[in-house]
């Protein structure tokens, strides 16, 4: 295998294809990264048997080949490397890189010994790679970090038509976020858990495309079952779906609220990381909600105690609802409006979080939080 | 098990010198020899000790002024000077049972043989502390397709663990009526390097929740 590549190229290529290896490999090759030069392509590839990825990038090939290289390794190499032309030459059982007047040599391992990818399911849809990397970090935020319940820990990808729909949650907060997107069919149906930080990670990863496939194989039996695909500029990712049944999430919302308040997002966010300071771990903050004003506050008793009012549009009867604070903060987070909007039922059921453009604007109900209060003693 | 409370100032002569001023203390004299000067704070530790072998010597000064002298086999000497002595008890305390760092492990066991259906719909128990030649296994049951299955329990799933799950397996699996026998390693939280070395055996990995298995949880705090 012989071939010249540029240098930024092949380090974009191999540093987004090396971010899926695995950190403690069961088998010395799955920390490897495949190199194969093929047909005026050079594609470079990683797969740890749960996240695959694939990046292909154009070359001038003067000898087609495959080589297996320690992905880490060549990772840390291709970035450090000068601004200048790269060559890559095997030589028996090594693999030599030189550039400029740097040269580095690399132990290749079996390629015979590395597993094959799994094969993309069929295209389902397409969507704005920044788009969907803002739904999925809105949504992967109210996912459950640990895996006493493993479907806690996926998002939940809904396919109807050309609505997306990505939920998750950790049982204190649930995150629902509707796109509309380009489907393959217009009658597309599928549903699909996929693990919320894969997912974080490449929604992320793949914005530099316009647009991004996602690719689902629908029914039972076809190909790339178990797996979701995702594909942009030349770059291709599989991830492993998570198994078991998501909750029926719909039935969580309340069916009506007792009202709402509207508050500016950035001041308050402001306002409840300074009053979270005295909130003890797994303490509340409370939101005192009367005409024309919230107060926050924290801290009881003997503690350390903080307060702040600010105005909010609020003419129901006075109410107090206790959130935790970082759950509280993870979702006007991601709101993404310049205005929140509350709806409650009472202090002890779940409130819903949901942006609004403007003041007087009516809420935007394509990004819900539903969020849990905690009850108040006393 | 001696007590006493005294008013006294300790020297220690060692490999450093240390002085501790007249002041209230607790004086222990352990049955194995030990002798601790404990202050009334700083929790479990003393203000200075020798560990046994070492030898009491009580002096009398006239009065009631006393010195303890202690000695260890090295000659490092704890000095007691004693002023006045406000409490002087002794008690037989007799073996200790030593302290068991399992009681969540045998209590999960118990919980998890219980539920055993947290694992899966459809498990049904075999039997808890199921012998083999090597030690008995935590658990072993039958999934919902009637194939055995050995459970390995920890309150924390480190590598030691998945290797006696390992023997265990490779043991049960030479019995033909019990094979095939899968394994299912359980534990309060599972370490990456465990993880992969059980997946890596084919061994499943199960979180279990405590606090939801012994009936702790308030689902009113959360969505569902």
């Amino acid at each position: 295998m012989k071939f010249r590549v540029e240098r930024d190229v092949l380090a974009d290529a191999v540093a987004w294809t090396a971010r899926s290896l695995p950190a403690r490999p069961p088998a010395p090759v799955l920390a490897g990264l495949l190199l194969r030069a093929e047909s005026g392509q050079l594609t470079v590839s990683g797969f740890d048997y749960e996240v695959s990825a694939r990046s292909e990038v154009s070359t001038e090939i003067e000898q087609e080949g495959t080589a297996l290289v320690s992905g880490k390794l060549l990772a840390e190499i291709t970035r450090s490397l000068p601004n200048r032309p790269v060559e890559i030459t095997t030589e028996g059982s090594k693999v030599t890189l030189v550039c400029g007047t740097s040269r580095f040599t690399l132990q290749t391992m079996p390629v015979d010994d590395y597993p094959a990818l799994p094969q993309m399911p069929g295209a389902s849809g397409a969507i704005a790679g920044n788009t969907f990397a803002n739904a999925v970090s809105q949504v992967a935020v109210a996912a459950g970090k640990d895996d006493t319940l493993p479907f806690l820990t996926g998002v939940r990808i809904e396919i109807n038509g050309d609505t997306l729909r990505l939920a998750a949650t950790d049982r204190y907060r649930l995150a629902v976020r509707e796109i509309l997107w380009k489907p393959e069919r217009a009658d597309a149906e599928a549903v699909a858990l996929v693990p919320a930080k894969t997912l974080y990670d490449i929604a992320k990863s793949l914005t530099s495309g316009e647009w991004v496939t996602i690719a689902l194989s629908g029914e039972d039996g076809a190909v790339g079952e178990g797996l979701i695909g995702f594909e942009a500029g030349g770059r291709r990712t599989t991830t492993r779906l998570l198994e078991g049944e998501f909750i029926k999430y719909n039935a969580l919302f309340p069916s009506e609220y007792t009202g709402a308040a509207v508050i500016e997002t950035a001041p308050l966010i402001e306002a409840v990381k300074r009053v979270a300071l005295v909130a003890e771990r797994n303490t509340p903050i409370r939101l005192n909600f009367s005409a024309g004003q919230v107060t926050l506050e924290a801290g009881s008793g003997d503690e350390a105690q903080a307060s702040e009012t600010m105005d909010a549009v609020f003419d129901e009867e006075d109410i107090s609802v206790a959130f935790n604070p970082g759950y509280l903060l993870e979702g006007l987070g991601a709101i993404d409006a310049p205005f929140a909007q509350l709806s409650y039922t009472t202090s002890t059921k779940p409130a819903v979080l949901t942006g609004r453009p403007a003041v007087d604007a009516d809420h935007d109900p394509a990004y819900r939080y539903l969020i849990m209060p905690i009850r108040l003693s006393g | 098990m001696r007590l006493v409370i005294a008013q006294c100032s300790v020297d220690y002569a060692g490999r450093l010198a240390a002085h501790l001023p007249s002041a209230r203390r607790l004086l222990i004299v352990k049955a194995d020899g030990s002798v601790l000067v404990h202050s009334d704070g700083g929790s479990y530790k003393p203000l200075n000790w020798m560990s046994p072998p070492c030898t009491l010597k009580e002096e009398g000064q006239g009065g009631d002024a006393l010195v303890w002298t202690v000695t260890n086999k090295a000659g490092e000497q704890l000095v007691i000077a004693i002023e006045e002595v406000f409490h002087d008890s002794a008690h037989e305390l007799g073996v200790d049972p030593g302290l068991r760092k399992d009681g969540v492990e045998s209590h999960l066991q118990a919980l998890l043989a219980e539920q055993i259906e947290t694992l899966g719909k459809g498990w049904r128990l075999i039997r808890r502390e199921y012998p083999t030649p090597i030690g008995p296994v935590d658990i072993l049951c039958r999934d919902a397709a009637g194939a055995t299955v050995a459970v390995e329990i920890k309150r924390r799933g480190e590598i030691d663990g998945v290797e006696q799950l390992t023997r265990y397996l490779e043991l049960l699996n030479r019995d033909p009526l019990l094979a095939p026998v899968r394994g299912v390693f359980a534990a309060q939280e599972i370490k990456p390097q465990a993880r992969v070395l059980a997946v890596d055996r084919g061994i499943t990995c199960a979180v279990l929740d405590y606090e939801v298995m012994r009936g702790r949880d308030d689902p009113s705090s959360r969505l569902f």
